[in-house]
């Protein structure tokens, strides 16, 4: 069972592991309008749009780092147990990571103001989720090897970091078009979270050494903690395992997604900066904000040091202190000394914020229908307001995560097909993979705008080879810029 | 050329490859560990022996269960467990170290003389499990009786500085976690 259990984790974050949360594709592509999440103050060529609920925006992505899925469980007749210890146990950095995120929309409306063409607002609902694991390098060397051919060797705690969410936001969001050069934007967050837990700097060792009176002596000093909330709620709808179970578990989540958790408020900012003729520069921050978790918290600390050389007897004092039962005595002590503790106190979450900034250089003849609607912006064909028909340029992303920032660089190249198509494609650098080409496309089919974006696809050639996927689509409905 | 590009992603998307996996291997993975520690620490100045006259100068019984930890007791493989006695007192000394069980039943024993000082340290290794002791006497050890034996005189004293006998011990086991 523990073998199936630690099959299907396997899966959960070999296979299917998700992570980055870059979406360099859909960044700055304006002709889908879930791109506004990623730079409120984007262009916007648009005169409204409305996402299909819950088919505008479905995300995916997966990433490892240090080892793909292949290297552990390729049928190459390697002992299974050699692979994992060379390529995992011995392979991984305490920095590789396992994780994932996806991302839903329920639902997004836009719309041009009317009294204020140059402003576009947008707002909607989406919940998101993601984990991220990092490799417990010493301990999981702890676990494999033992301390008893380790001895002096601090297995470090700090390994120990993890981090995951599932969480529902609200949005709204104005970009506004300052003149022919500047849009800004910024939009505004309501997070209600469904469920968090996250471990992170934490601190402490386990040691063996030789000992001062007895052989060994083991040595731990811990300061660790686990914060959770909402985890146990569903946990323990889960352990009822009744007939309502799913039911329970169905509603605990609605409630949760809908306000019913933990809220908190966020804001993005952006800008779209045209300069020379044919150059954009853009930039966007994501998620400056936090949720403020007090229901449903369940915090686990484990914080102390402790040494222990086993039970000890040193006459003459103990022919008068002599306890029988000295060993539980040992792990009272130990137990005291180090104890392992749970509280409800309520605690803050920075969201992890994200940043893109883009160099963007347009080239090709669009077709020119200028018309101006005297409105102050220039509602024109939609060719024409999109402005380019080819571009080239790049991309950084950066993402703030437990161990510091994570970051990508993005070359890409972007061109329009006709009225009805355009596509993008990629090639970033991270710390997944250098061989990173995505491809994406929006299509548009009268008033229907369906996309797809998928990356890594040299890793597709054998995606149990690769290191890192991901796949965005949607569909909206919507006009642009032409009354 | 332009209808090509649809083309490409559904055929990139929808026809990718993946070269054969065997997840079945996840029952072949073994997680053998060694842990070790020590056991306990058993220490008597030739003071107290000389009071305590010749034949046994202490004897207790207490309770010890980190054998029969469920984590250890399910998967333990094997293990050896380290013995180091010193002595330093003017006497031959011995030690009986006996493994009991709840019912008080001797499930394992091991004794020790080791002569006057200057004797050398004696060190011994005790194997359980395969092509050693059996690992249920381990799993059912909750109590261990310590016999010290003044072998000697009980007057003599050491012209060591801090005249003493040692015994020190500790385990290494190897757990079967997967």
């Amino acid at each position: 069972m523990i073998k199936r259990v630690l099959v299907l984790s396997a899966t959960l974050f070999g296979v299917m592991t998700l992570y980055a949360q870059n979406k360099q594709l859909l960044y700055d592509f304006y002709e889908i309008p879930q791109a506004l999440l990623l730079n409120p103050g984007m262009k916007t060529p648009y005169a409204w749009h409305s996402g299909v609920p819950l088919l505008s925006g479905f995300s995916i992505q997966a990433g490892t780092s240090g080892v793909s899925v292949n290297d552990i469980f390729a049928n190459d007749g390697i002992d299974f147990t050699t692979k994992v210890r060379e390529e995992v146990v011995n392979g991984l950095r305490k920095n590789d990571e396992f994780g994932g995120s996806g991302q839903i929309e329920i639902f997004s409306v836009g719309f041009r103001n009317a009294n204020r063409p140059s402003d576009y607002i947008s707002f909607g609902m989406y919940g998101e989720g993601f984990i991220a694991q990092y490799w417990p390098r010493d301990l999981a060397i702890l676990a494999f090897e033992g301390n008893a051919n380790n001895l002096n060797r601090r297995f470090s705690l700090n390994h120990i970091a993890t981090q995951g969410e599932v969480v529902n936001v609200f949005h709204f969001g104005i970009s506004r078009e300052l003149n022919q050069k500047w849009t800004v934007g910024a939009r505004v967050k309501l997070y209600s979270s469904v469920f968090e837990f996250k471990s992170a700097n934490n601190r402490g060792y386990f040691v063996t050494t030789p000992g001062e009176s007895n052989i060994l002596r083991n040595t731990l000093v811990a300061d660790v903690t686990l914060r959770t909330s909402g985890v146990q709620e569903i946990i323990d709808i889960l352990e009822e395992d009744t007939n309502a179970t799913q039911a329970d578990l169905a509603n605990l989540l609605l409630r949760r997604s809908l306000l019913g958790g933990n809220l908190g408020i966020g804001f993005d900012f952006g800008f779209t900066h045209n300069f020379r003729r044919n150059s954009v520069i853009t930039a966007s921050i994501l998620d400056l904000g936090f949720i403020y978790h007090s229901n449903a918290v369940k915090n686990y600390t484990l914080n102390g040091a402790a040494t222990n050389e086993g039970i000890e007897i040193i006459l003459p004092d103990d022919f008068t202190n002599f306890n029988d039962e000295i060993w539980q005595e040992l792990v009272d002590d130990l137990e005291a000394q180090v104890p392992f503790e749970t509280n409800e106190r309520s605690y803050f979450s920075l969201r992890p914020f994200k940043a893109y900034a883009s160099f963007r250089y347009n080239f090709g003849e669009p077709r020119t229908r200028t018309k101006d609607c005297g409105c102050g912006v220039n509602t024109i064909s939609r060719t024409d307001d999109l402005g380019y028909k080819s571009a080239v340029g790049g991309q950084f992303f950066m993402m703030n995560r437990a161990r510091g920032p994570q970051v990508a660089v993005t070359g890409f190249f972007q061109q329009r097909i006709g009225n009805a198509l355009a596509v993008k494609t990629t090639y970033t650098v991270d710390k997944y993979t250098f061989s990173n080409v995505g491809l994406g496309a929006s299509l548009q089919a009268g008033p229907v705008n369906f996309y797809i974006l998928a990356n890594n696809l040299l890793g597709y050639a054998n995606i149990p080879n690769s290191n890192y996927a991901s796949l965005q689509f949607g569909f909206n409905i919507l006009s642009w810029n032409d009354n | 050329m332009r209808r090509l590009f649809p083309v490409v992603i559904i055929i990139v998307l929808f026809f990718s490859c993946a070269e054969e996996q065997d997840f079945d291997q996840f029952d072949d993975l073994n997680v053998v560990p060694e842990i070790a520690s020590s056991i306990f620490y058993f220490e008597s100045d030739e003071t107290t022996i000389n009071v305590a006259g010749t034949g046994a100068f202490y004897q207790e019984t207490f309770t010890f269960e980190a054998f029969n930890e469920a984590f250890i007791s399910d998967n333990v493989l094997d293990g050896v467990i380290t013995y180091q006695l010193e002595n330093t007192t003017s006497k031959p000394l011995g030690l009986l170290i006996e493994f009991l069980d709840a019912g008080g039943n001797v499930l394992d024993s091991e004794s020790f003389v080791i002569q006057e000082d200057p004797a050398p340290m004696l060190e011994r290794q005790v194997a359980y499990g395969d092509g050693g002791r059996p690992l249920d006497i381990l799993r059912n050890t909750t109590n261990i009786r310590v016999e010290g034996q003044n072998m000697g005189d009980a007057s003599s004293q050491s012209s060591q500085s801090d005249p003493k006998i040692i015994l020190r011990s500790s385990g290494a086991f190897r757990l079967q976690l997967l």
